[in-house]
């Protein structure tokens, strides 16, 4: 059974699901697992942080608040905070540096606003595929917790 | 003004706009590969911005994507697509030689850039004497990678203001006769403000 996470979607399992998110760019996909109940979760997001004044509604968009409401609902659908391990991939940067503006970096501030979250929430980073030029699918196996990070160009498939 | 608030009198005038705009850009591509290039009706479509690789054939779907900003009186983004194959022919094509894969070396990929360029320039110059406007196209970035990663980039810039994307959707192709048909998509994403800018011009107001 696999299920699709969508731009700026935010989806919660449990085994024996598996949660996709295709064709990442400099969008993030965060994973969080619970390994002792095997319930997980997954967002694609598209900006790093959320700031005052930036329109209410779908928060998921925001890497930070994102990961704020999903351990939120983990912990709503039973997971425990403490056991939870994060994974992450994506934050690639898909046009050429030539003109360095913010826009090119912002796969980079994504993977960065992400670790900096977790970090300050205390949820460990267990396994990271990010940066770099090329576009990613990945597919979380909510089993086991292995997320595996797909490159269509590369053809070539990384487990995490 | 929202998207969602757009009238179908507004809808069909941005078409319009567009389709004059398309109708340059097609003009120019014909001169550059020699080929009649015919063009599709327009489609405009308000969506969520999840939703938008889903219509692009598939968010997994290797792509080449040539985009660039809309600087001047207006701004927003213009993103040219090709499958893969349309791609490898429209090289064949400019370049004059056959290649067996598209190969995305330096030369593929200024050409592909530069076709771009021309396309968004003469689309552009068209509909900014059209309405008064001075737009000017950035210099042409391109990504030649899954359809998903490669507009997630124009995504992000519209998901600043809202979670809906404004689309004005072109699809180009060359001669349906010939073997080796070039086929493309052209999209217009204009910011919200901009959209307004079109819209009271089209609507004859100062």
């Amino acid at each position: 059974m696999s299920e699709r996470v969508g731009i700026a979607e935010l989806r919660i399992g449990r085994d024996p699901e598996v949660l996709k998110a295709y064709g990442l760019g400099s969008c993030l996909a965060i994973a969080l697992y619970d390994p002792g109940l095997r319930i997980g979760g997954l967002v694609h997001s598209l900006l790093p942080q959320r700031r005052a004044g930036d329109p209410p509604g779908e928060i998921t968009k925001y890497v930070d608040a994102a990961i704020r409401l999903m351990i939120e609902e983990l912990a709503k659908a039973g997971a425990s905070p403490a056991r939870l391990q994060a994974k992450i991939a994506g934050g690639a940067n898909m046009f050429e540096t030539e003109y360095v503006t913010l826009m090119h970096s912002i796969g980079v501030r994504n993977a960065r606003s992400a670790r900096e979250t977790l970090l300050e929430l205390g949820v460990p980073l267990a396994g990271e595929e990010v940066g770099g030029n090329r576009g990613r699918t990945v597919a979380f196996d909510l089993a086991t917790g292995q997320l595996l990070v797909y490159c269509a160009r590369e053809n070539r498939t990384t487990p995490l | 003004m929202p998207f969602r608030d757009l009238t179908d009198i507004q809808l069909d005038a941005l078409k319009e706009v567009s389709n004059i705009g398309m109708g340059h850009a097609a003009t120019a591509l014909s001169q550059m590969i020699g080929q009649r290039v015919n063009l599709r009706v327009p489609r405009v479509s308000v969506t969520e911005i999840s939703t938008v690789p889903e219509h692009l054939g598939g968010a997994e779907t290797l792509m080449v994507g040539v985009t660039l900003q809309i600087l001047g009186d207006a701004r927003g983004s213009i993103m040219l697509l090709f499958p893969q194959e349309s791609a490898h022919r429209l090289l064949g094509c400019l370049l004059q030689r056959e290649e067996r894969t598209l190969v995305m070396n330096e030369l593929n990929v200024s050409a592909l850039k530069e076709v771009g360029n021309i396309l968004a320039s003469a689309y552009l110059s068209a509909i900014g004497n059209l309405l008064h406007k001075t737009l000017i196209p950035s210099v042409p970035l391109l990504s030649y990678d899954m359809a998903g990663a490669v507009v997630d980039y124009v995504l992000i810039d519209l998901s600043q203001t809202g979670n809906l994307a404004l689309m004005v959707e072109t699809d180009f192709s060359g001669d349906a006769g010939c073997s080796n048909q070039i086929k493309g998509h052209f999209f217009l994403m204009p910011d919200p403000q901009t959209l307004e800018i079109f819209l009271r011009v089209v609507a004859g107001e100062p």
